[in-house]
């Protein structure tokens, strides 16, 4: 039962970093990158986690694989910003439909 | 009684070293020798402020559900967008002044408001946050509104009116 739940999350986890890959490929500019990359990801880092804390042996090792998920979370919100920052600094434009 | 205030913070800030050494050390009992010294040692070090602003922790531990919330609403949005083959995004420029007063309010929002639905924050200057909206047709501007108002509660500061913010 704990194994069936495992796949689901981790087979959405793998849907959600797909769609942030694809979005990588498609979408036109820097920041409509970032968007597909932070937050799809995200996403797909959370139900990873939640996968494998199911199959985590102590309670401990769960709770190590949770507080990953927030540092990735942290990481990457502080990272996106500068990276826009730097972009707009440097003049890049963001596209227009 | 003064010193009755400071003990509550303190205690909280032993039981997250705490629970971060245990996680870390997956409760190895020997462990507890060097991390006892490191526990004292983090809290001794975490015990000036990082803000001079007062943080609600219950606020603190309120928001996560809610961030929990929007940043799986932003994965499944961003998600959508990516795959559908007419790829709808209209993406546009939003400066917004920020109701906040500077420092740690401000820096906050800057980062969570990359965790909602549609938008990234790309610059803070003067008081001034600007952010990429992926798509300009979507309730981006709520959500915003909202966060803005919960960060306000959570450093307990009152929101201050601005002015609108315009697209560039």
């Amino acid at each position: 039962m704990i194994d069936f739940f495992s796949m689901l999350f981790l087979l959405a986890g793998a849907l959600f970093f797909l769609a942030g890959t694809v979005g990588l490929l498609r979408f036109p500019d820097l920041y409509t990158r970032l968007h597909a990359l932070t937050k799809a990801d995200n996403v797909g880092l959370g139900l990873m986690i939640t996968g494998l804390a199911l199959q985590a042996e102590s309670l401990s090792v769960a709770g190590k694989l949770v507080l990953i998920w927030g540092l990735v979370l942290l990481a990457g919100a502080s990272v996106a910003y500068l990276i826009a920052r730097g972009a707009l600094l440097r003049g890049v434009l963001p596209w227009k439909r | 009684m003064s010193w009755i205030k400071g003990i509550i913070p303190m205690f909280m800030k032993v039981l997250v070293f705490a629970l971060v050494w245990w996680v870390m050390t997956n409760g190895a009992l020997q462990s507890w020798l060097i991390g006892g010294g490191a526990i004292v040692l983090a809290t001794l070090a975490a015990k000036k402020p990082a803000t001079h602003f007062t943080i609600r922790y219950f606020k603190l531990v309120m928001l996560i559900p809610f961030f929990l919330k929007q940043s799986i609403l932003g994965g499944v949005d961003v998600a959508r967008r990516a795959l559908q083959p007419s790829m709808p995004i209209d993406p546009i420029l939003v400066e917004c002044p920020l109701r906040l007063p500077p420092g740690s309010p401000q820096v906050f929002m800057t980062n969570m408001v990359s965790l909602l639905p549609g938008t990234l924050s790309a610059t803070l200057e003067n008081n001034r946050l600007k952010m990429h909206v992926l798509d300009q047709q979507s309730s981006y501007m709520k959500d915003y509104l909202l966060l803005e108002e919960k960060v306000a509660e959570l450093f307990s500061v009152p929101v201050q009116n601005t002015g609108a913010g315009e697209l560039l």
